[in-house]
């Protein structure tokens, strides 16, 4: 019996030890990965959607609760002004959730930009959502609540030849942005205001 | 102790050099070796992850009750293993993207347990040290020497720098699955060679 | 060929009756000469030139191994030059000397000496071989790309490519004696198909491959074929058209019945045979690759320790109630 404890002790000690040294290193570094992680993951199409910007979305960025979870949200600075916002937003593709990240301009709800960052699609074919920028393309410019959808469901947008799948996935993707966008719109107006400087 | 520190170093890098000499450590050999960089990195992951718990070990050597010595292995493993997952998240995202589920992986990996239940356990901890740091640099070495030559053939690069013309067309067999076990076994063949004379 | 049922052995002295492995690796390339100097006039001096290549580079490699391994010299027996020629008859007469090269280092070296040179290769060497350039260099091994520069005067789109992109239309002005006379695009030694059933008929009548298996193979390749077709006759294409495009006569003639890869007994024949045929319509028609026998066969040959397993029992073992 006392061994047994003896072996209890040791190893409970021992995960305490454990235990105390991961949590410390994972408070030391939480900060950097999150943003390590927004660098690399979603940087590059958050660049790209908001070319020309004069700040670093990456730096500039605000979360607002939405229901149970929080979205991120990436502030561009166009000509002095913070009017445009990206956030991302995910639809059904062919091999799972497809991550598309929309930008709107708050003033005349318009797309800026849309572009894809995760994906599990198959190589070459639907993952050319995102490295072909002809289906992200045609969504600029457009209001923001129109409902996409691709020309074979009657839609107005052209998809990827081989991959309808995957450019419904998108529409729906975008589709979702706009709701979830109408529905914060008067917070993320709110936050905006503190960007404005 | 018969061996001096010396020899328990460089015992590491050719008697006894995983995965070439003790066919240990196979799964990370096989699977990150695609190029150079992620050779090295997995290389640096684990000599790291191998001398802390050695050294670890070792001191505890006399505490930890041999009824449930590989738990406590396991524990400290383990512990070593997530400071590098956090760490590489914090400063290499990309080359953790990369390695991806290996990295959590090195905590079964039989080179660790191996060497913390055959030598951490019964021996000193100076001897500890340099013995997990020279079984550390030579699985090192084996990773990279197999990744050089599967990048060089298979990619045409090396360290993502082109070695060849632009009429060279990569070998891509070579960074697929079944080249990394063809690779590996004419090195083991080779190595067989070289060792017999 | 004896009787397998009834042995009769008499007494010592023997007689040798001359049979030997160089005799069978002449047989082998004296039955796909047909096929070969077809590809040959078709595709001019490049075919010569893989095809020399190939061969020579094969023998090559045999040599340096058996230097390398401190064995005595085996190129004689000529199954080097074998392998050599039946990767060149796989190959588009237009594929690069370093492709040769690797494709002859891969067959030989890999594909053969490696697991102890002849007898002891689980796997087809010239298989092994195309199968890798496969994987490494899609476009060089597409016959499309490969070929583009030629015109015969048939249709020169690679019947199984044109299957499986536009459906069995697409493959409608393809005549069967067209396809029999070698009228079709392919790898130098694969288009004959009249060539490669001679030589497959001469071989099994020499005793040097077993009809047990070419047959079991091109019946259940028409048989899955015909399967197919009848599901859908716009989709898939009628068997005949199966058994004589692509690599399946060569297949079923020259690679499936390779000695140490395929089984040795009647039963394990015909299902190895019959197996490598479903499977090389099932990738033709839902699989990726544009042809499947190349992996068909080499998954059989994969099962063949297991399909040996099947076999008669030894006297008097198994007789529990004895």
């Amino acid at each position: 019996m006392r061994e047994m404890i003896r072996l209890l002790v040791v190893i409970a000690v021992f995960s305490a030890v454990s235990g105390g040294l991961l949590a410390v290193v994972q408070k030391g570094t939480k900060d950097r990965i999150e943003y390590q992680q927004l660098k690399f993951v979603k940087g590059p199409t958050i660049h790209h959607i908001l070319e020309g910007s004069s700040n670093d979305p990456l730096v500039d960025r605000f979360k607002l609760p939405d229901g149970k979870e929080e979205r991120n949200f990436f502030v561009g600075v166009f000509d002095g002004k913070a009017d445009v916002v990206a956030f991302e937003v995910f639809g059904k593709g062919f091999g799972g959730d497809i991550g598309v990240m929309v930008a709107v301009n708050v003033e005349n709800d318009e797309i800026v930009g849309i572009g894809v960052t995760t994906h599990s699609e198959t190589p070459g074919v639907g993952s050319r959502a995102k490295t072909d920028p002809s289906l992200s393309e045609q969504f600029k410019g457009l209001p923001i609540k129109e409902p996409f959808k691709v020309k074979a469901d009657g839609g107005q947008i052209d998809a990827i030849s081989g991959a309808t799948v995957t450019s419904r996935g998108v529409c729906g993707a975008v589709v979702g942005s706009g709701e979830i966008y109408m529905r914060l719109k008067k917070d993320i107006i709110e936050k905006l205001k503190a960007f404005k400087a | 102790m018969a061996k001096t520190v010396v020899q328990e170093f460089t015992k590491g890098l050719w008697a006894e050099i995983p995965p070439f000499r003790i066919v240990l450590g196979l799964c990370p050999t096989l699977a990150v070796t695609k190029s150079v960089e992620n050779g090295i990195g997995m290389g640096i992951a684990l000599t790291f992850v191998l001398v802390c718990s050695n050294v670890v070990i070792s001191l505890l050597r006399n505490i930890i009750p041999k009824q449930v010595r590989i738990a406590c292995f396991i524990v400290v493993i383990a512990t070593f293993v997530t400071v590098v997952e956090l760490v590489m998240q914090a400063y290499t995202y990309p080359l953790f993207l990369k390695l991806g589920i290996f990295i959590p992986l090195i905590v079964v990996n039989c080179i660790l347990l191996g060497r913390a239940e055959a030598f951490a356990a019964k021996n000193g901890v100076i001897s500890s040290f340099a013995d997990g740091l020279g079984i550390g640099i030579g699985f090192t070495l084996s990773l990279t020497a197999l990744s050089i030559i599967r990048e060089v053939l298979g990619s045409g690069t090396f360290y993502n720098i082109p070695v060849f013309g632009p009429s060279f067309k990569p070998f891509s067999f070579m960074i697929q699955a079944p080249g990394a076990f063809v690779c590996l076994g004419l090195m083991l063949c080779v190595m067989n060679m070289l060792g017999k004379k | 060929m004896p009787d397998e049922k009834l042995f009769i052995g008499s007494h010592a002295p023997y007689w040798h009756n001359g049979s030997s492995i160089s005799a069978k690796s002449y047989d082998t390339m004296l039955a796909a000469l047909p096929a070969v100097v077809l590809g040959i006039s078709q595709y001019g001096a490049p075919a010569l030139g893989v095809l020399a290549l190939s061969v020579s580079c094969a023998m090559i490699w045999e040599l340096i191994m058996n230097v390398a391994m401190k064995r005595p010299a085996s190129i004689g027996d000529g199954n080097a030059a074998v392998i050599g020629l039946l990767f060149a008859m796989l190959m588009p007469a237009t594929a690069p000397w370093w492709a040769v090269v690797v494709g002859t280092f891969v067959a030989v070296v890999i594909g053969k000496q490696i697991f102890g040179g002849i007898g002891c290769n689980p796997l087809n060497p010239a298989l092994v071989a195309i199968a890798i350039l496969m994987l490494s260099w899609e476009s060089m091994m597409d016959f499309n790309d490969a070929l583009v520069n030629y015109d015969f005067g048939f249709n020169m789109i690679y019947p199984l490519a044109a299957i499986k992109s536009f459906g069995a239309s697409a493959v409608s002005d393809y005549n069967t004696v067209g396809l029999l006379m070698g009228q079709q695009p392919g790898g130098i030694g694969t288009t004959f198909g009249l060539g490669l059933i001679i030589g497959g008929l001469y071989l099994i009548l020499r005793g040097h491959i077993r009809w047990e298996i070419s047959l079991s193979f091109l019946a259940s390749v028409f048989v899955t074929a015909l399967l197919f077709n009848l599901s859908d006759p716009d989709k898939y294409a009628n068997p005949v058209f199966h058994l004589l495009t692509g690599y399946t006569l060569i297949g079923a003639f020259f690679l499936a019945t390779e000695d140490s890869s395929s089984p040795v007994n009647f039963f394990p024949m015909l299902l190895y045979g019959a197996f490598a045929g479903i499977l090389t319509v099932l990738i033709r028609n839902i699989g990726a690759f544009v042809d499947g026998v190349v992996f068909a066969i080499l998954m059989m040959n994969v099962a063949n320790p297991l399909l040996d397993k099947i076999r008669p029992k030894a006297m008097g073992k198994g007789i529990k109630h004895a």
